[in-house]
């Protein structure tokens, strides 16, 4: 179309577009200086990866569509594609409006009805999400005055973008060879007289709006719109169980985040791209349990002090300003109340790392300042003296395998695979008993083991989550040390801690092993008949979950197959808190060894989904099955407090498939007798 | 625990060693002294062999200014009072204005060295201490005693061995960890030390087993209640 900018018109556009564009480029200089104030973390490593992210993240919105956000994700993917459509309209307004050229391609018919159809269809979108603000507020949502400016400007842009095209169609305003928009011309064209006018009048709201809200957009929660592009670009690549390796930890002078300046630029970068939608918020154990931690209060309480302290860290060099970990308004208890279950991570839309700020926040507290809970401290001095966080007699580590057979490396150094049995398997009674299944799994499997025993230490991974990464370096090359003189290739845990750490953090320090969860190799062995199954009970088992088997390492289908590959269990899934959105146990990120005093118990919480999980016909679960010893535990320590042991029974899954093996001898017998 | 084969000592290989855990209390609360007072000085001395060091270096990461060690051959074997006399010659050069020691050790638990070194220095000595603080006249001492805990007051230096009190000795901070790897820790030597009284152990011999204990299955809580009292009284005589 024609755009009313004849003369002066011009002149008035310049104006605005200059005041528009100039106050976002103010704000936006100002707010990259701040960022980095942030220590300079090289984020451009796989690029091939990063553009992916970008495609299947940003432009398919993948992580926006996720259970139980369908509707609302939708909605979401809606405005977002018609805002990337009708940004190149207006690009093509000013464009037009300005110089008078029009952008290639902005007459034919694709465009044209695509700005046109978007434009309607972000309207139902905005008025959807008008609707639920103002009558079906979620309650995690945080309404503030911001979210209504911006639907009202987003709103106001797309009728004043239809009124123009209605108008300016009866204005007979269309240029020669453009096609016309389809939905603009529905509503009859009953301007009159005072088409050119309204059509005039609609543009000038229009592209002021646009101009205003690029002022306004740099001050407001929806810089996302600006932010999310490099965001999703630059974030970790890391795997997702692995925190960030301090190098040449002993010539660091301080220790984890103890100004904004010991934070990467990007996790200020986090900051700023924080929509504020509370997804990360709905799915935290901690908040979920009354517990001070609400992650994205972490990540907002961040990016306000870099906001507030900004210019004086700018001004003076020297200036530390106050330390994060002491800004959050209740303090350190905040930061210890996280289990690292990375339900925050797994549904934050714009892929903010919660878990790497609260784990920086904590190192600077246990390492810089020593100030961690007590029963912290004395899970740390446990490992440094005994190996273990429970401080149980290192020389006894390898008693839960006497009488049963199984080999040391020292008594077989040819091994296949080294079984890592790891703390909680070796000390606590009642993980004994999930190894010794799993001994025997492996011996029916005919798998040439062995274990390390006494030469065995923890693994790092409780020392790590705490916050002491040096304390986890010394333990993992201790292990490391080990496996090399052993030449270890294969190793098996049984624990997902021990798992994931060695797996996904031990590369960090060169150490570099094939690593498989017992269940994961469990379902190899079924899978190849190298044991069979004989027949069972028939029971119902809910399946729960791991958070560093599912969410931190992917692992949802292999013990949910070795399930159902047991005779007579009937798997069950704890709706709707399974698979990614597993709830956690309590006990990661150290939380194991420390007291949880505020609100109701996670264990206890996780311990009520089970029981009101069940099947359409009524069905209850009689027994709750994992692949953690930590989660086994919690749920033994849950289910004793309800006093319900008769009703709910929680395993290990490797238990079920231990107690129906048909052992070797049986088999043997069985075919000789054939 | 293992006795060794000889008979008269534990086998110690695999042992991770670390100081005395009320020891460690006293460091705690020294350091809990510093912390209000900043130009206090805590040093720390310990009496033994080279490993000696790392426990040494362990007081210095959570937080003590300096470290002695007092060793050479034999250190290892000192007895108590060897150990004692080896101690009040560091302590005479340092001149400090407390002395603070575990109550006791948590291996050998004689609970000898503290009193004898009071009595070496001739200063007055106050046990199970859990608290002190500078008062007008001198220092106030928390005593622990049944039920509560006495206040003592020393008008000038003293020996304090110290209980397990409330707060748990600190977690060293990394920069402590690595500061004191860095320090140097002078040593005095061991030779010359007077040792009157030898302690010789005879026979080591581990407790016998415990036994496995019953467990009540059948029938109903009064019958587990009656046959609980009737095992009490006839087998394990306690009733």
């Amino acid at each position: 179309m024609i755009p009313p900018t004849q003369g002066f018109g011009v002149a008035v556009l310049a104006l605005v577009a200059v005041l528009g564009f100039g106050a976002f480029a103010y704000r936006a200089w100002k707010l990259y200086r701040y960022l980095r104030l942030g220590w300079n973390e090289d984020r451009t490593q796989q690029l091939g990866k990063r553009l992916k992210d970008e495609l299947v993240i940003y432009l398919l919105q993948r992580k926006l569509l996720k259970r139980p956000y369908y509707v609302r994700g939708l909605a979401h993917a809606f405005i977002f594609w018609g805002f990337i459509v009708i940004t190149l309209g207006t690009t093509d307004l000013l464009l037009s409006g300005l110089v008078g050229l029009r952008m290639p391609g902005a007459e034919s018919a694709l465009f044209v009805w695509a700005v046109d159809i978007f434009a309607a269809l972000v309207l139902a979108a905005i008025i959807l999400a008008l609707a639920r603000r103002l009558f079906f507020k979620p309650p995690r949502m945080h309404i503030a005055l911001d979210g209504y400016i911006i639907l009202g400007l987003i709103a106001t842009l797309m009728v004043s973008l239809l009124i123009f095209e209605n108008a300016g169609l009866a204005a007979g305003y269309l240029a020669i060879h453009q096609a016309t928009p389809p939905l603009a011309q529905l509503v009859p064209l009953a301007w009159g007289g005072a088409a050119g006018t309204v059509f005039a009048a609609a543009w000038w709201v229009h592209v002021v709006t646009v101009l205003g809200f690029a002022a306004y957009l740099p001050q407001s929660k929806h810089l996302h719109i600006v932010t999310t592009l490099p965001n999703v670009f630059f974030r970790s690549q890391r795997p997702r169980g692995a925190l960030r390796f301090v190098d040449k930890i002993e010539e660091q002078e301080t220790f984890g985040a103890a100004t904004l300046r010991d934070l990467s630029w990007k996790q200020h970068l986090d900051g700023y791209t924080c929509t504020e939608c509370g997804r990360c918020s709905d799915n935290c154990p901690a908040l979920a349990t009354g517990k001070p931690l609400d992650p994205q209060k972490i990540v907002l309480d961040l990016r306000d002090l870099l906001l507030k302290e900004g210019d004086l860290l700018l001004k003076d060099g020297a200036a530390t300003g106050t330390p994060p970990a002491h800004q959050l308004a209740s303090k350190p208890e905040e930061l210890w109340a996280c289990t690292t279950c990375a339900a925050c991570v797994e549904q934050c839309p714009v892929t903010i790392e919660h878990i790497d700020k609260i784990v920086d926040m904590r190192r600077y507290l246990v390492m810089q300042e020593a100030a961690a809970p007590p029963e912290a401290q004395r899970a740390m001095t446990n490992i440094e003296r005994a190996g273990n966080p429970w401080g149980e007699a290192a020389s006894t580590r390898g008693d839960w395998a006497q009488g049963l057979g199984v080999p040391t490396l020292a008594e077989k150094p040819d091994a296949e695979y080294l079984y890592f049995v790891g703390c909680a398997a070796s000390f606590d009674r009642r993980n004994q008993r999930v190894a010794q299944a799993l001994a025997k799994i492996l011996q029916a499997a005919g798998t040439s083991f062995a274990i390390l025993a006494t030469e065995e230490t923890c693994n790092g991974d409780p020392a790590r989550r705490m916050g002491n990464e040096y304390l986890w370096q010394l333990q993992a090359q201790q292990n490391i040390d080990t496996f090399g003189r052993y030449t270890v290739r294969k190793i098996i845990a049984s624990c997902p801690h021990c798992f994931n750490t060695i797996a996904n953090e031990y590369p960090q320090l060169g150490g570099r092993y094939e690593v498989v969860h017992a269940l994961q190799l469990v379902q190899d062995l079924i899978a190849d008949r190298r044991i069979t199954l004989g027949a069972g009970p028939v029971e119902s088992v809910a399946y729960h979950d791991p958070c560093y088997l599912g969410r931190h390492n992917g692992i949802y289908e292999d013990p949910r197959a070795v399930l159902d590959a047991i005779d007579g269990v009937r798997r069950m899934e704890i709706e709707p808190h399974h698979r990614e959105r597993g709830f956690c146990c309590g006990a990661g990120g150290g939380r194991m060894w420390m007291e949880e005093k505020v609100g109701q118990r996670v264990n206890h919480r996780r311990v009520e989904q089970i029981l009101a999980a069940g099947d359409a016909k009524g069905e209850r679960p009689a027994k709750v099955a994992s692949g953690c010893p930590f989660c086994l535990i919690m749920l033994d320590e849950g289910v004793g407090a309800k006093g319900i042991q008769e009703e709910l029974k929680p395993v290990d899954v490797l238990e079920l498939v231990a107690a129906r093996l048909q052992s070797e001898g049986v088999m043997r017998s069985n075919s000789s007798s054939a | 625990m293992k006795v060794a084969p000889d008979g008269t000592s534990v086998v110690t290989e695999g042992i991770t060693w670390s100081i005395s855990p009320y020891d460690e209390y006293a460091i705690e609360l020294a350091l809990e002294h510093k912390d209000t007072a900043a130009d206090t000085v805590v040093s720390v001395i310990s009496v033994g062999g080279p490993r000696t060091k790392d426990a040494l270096r362990q007081a210095l990461a959570m937080g003590c200014d300096d470290a002695t060690l007092v060793t050479g051959d034999g250190a290892d074997a000192l007895g108590p009072l060897g150990i004692a006399n080896a101690l009040k010659s560091a302590v005479d050069d340092l001149k400090p204005d407390l002395v603070l020691c575990g109550k006791q050790a948590s291996d050998d638990d004689q609970g000898f060295v503290g009193p004898a070194l009071a009595e070496a220095l001739g200063w007055p000595h106050v046990a199970v201490v859990t608290k002190f603080a500078p008062s007008a006249s001198g220092t106030e001492i928390w005593k622990e005693v049944e039920g509560g805990h006495e206040v003592w007051k020393a008008s000038g230096p003293a020996v304090l061995t110290v209980q397990k009190s409330a707060k748990d000795p600190r977690y060293p901070s990394l920069p402590g960890i690595m500061k004191a790897k860095k320090k140097e820790i002078p040593e005095r030597p061991v030779a010359g030390v007077d040792d009157p009284v030898r302690i010789e152990i005879v026979k080591l011999e581990p407790p016998p087993g415990r036994g496995g204990g019953k467990i009540f299955k059948d029938g109903d809580t009064k019958a587990h209640a009656a046959e609980l009292a009737k095992l009490l009284r006839d087998e394990a005589k306690v009733l």
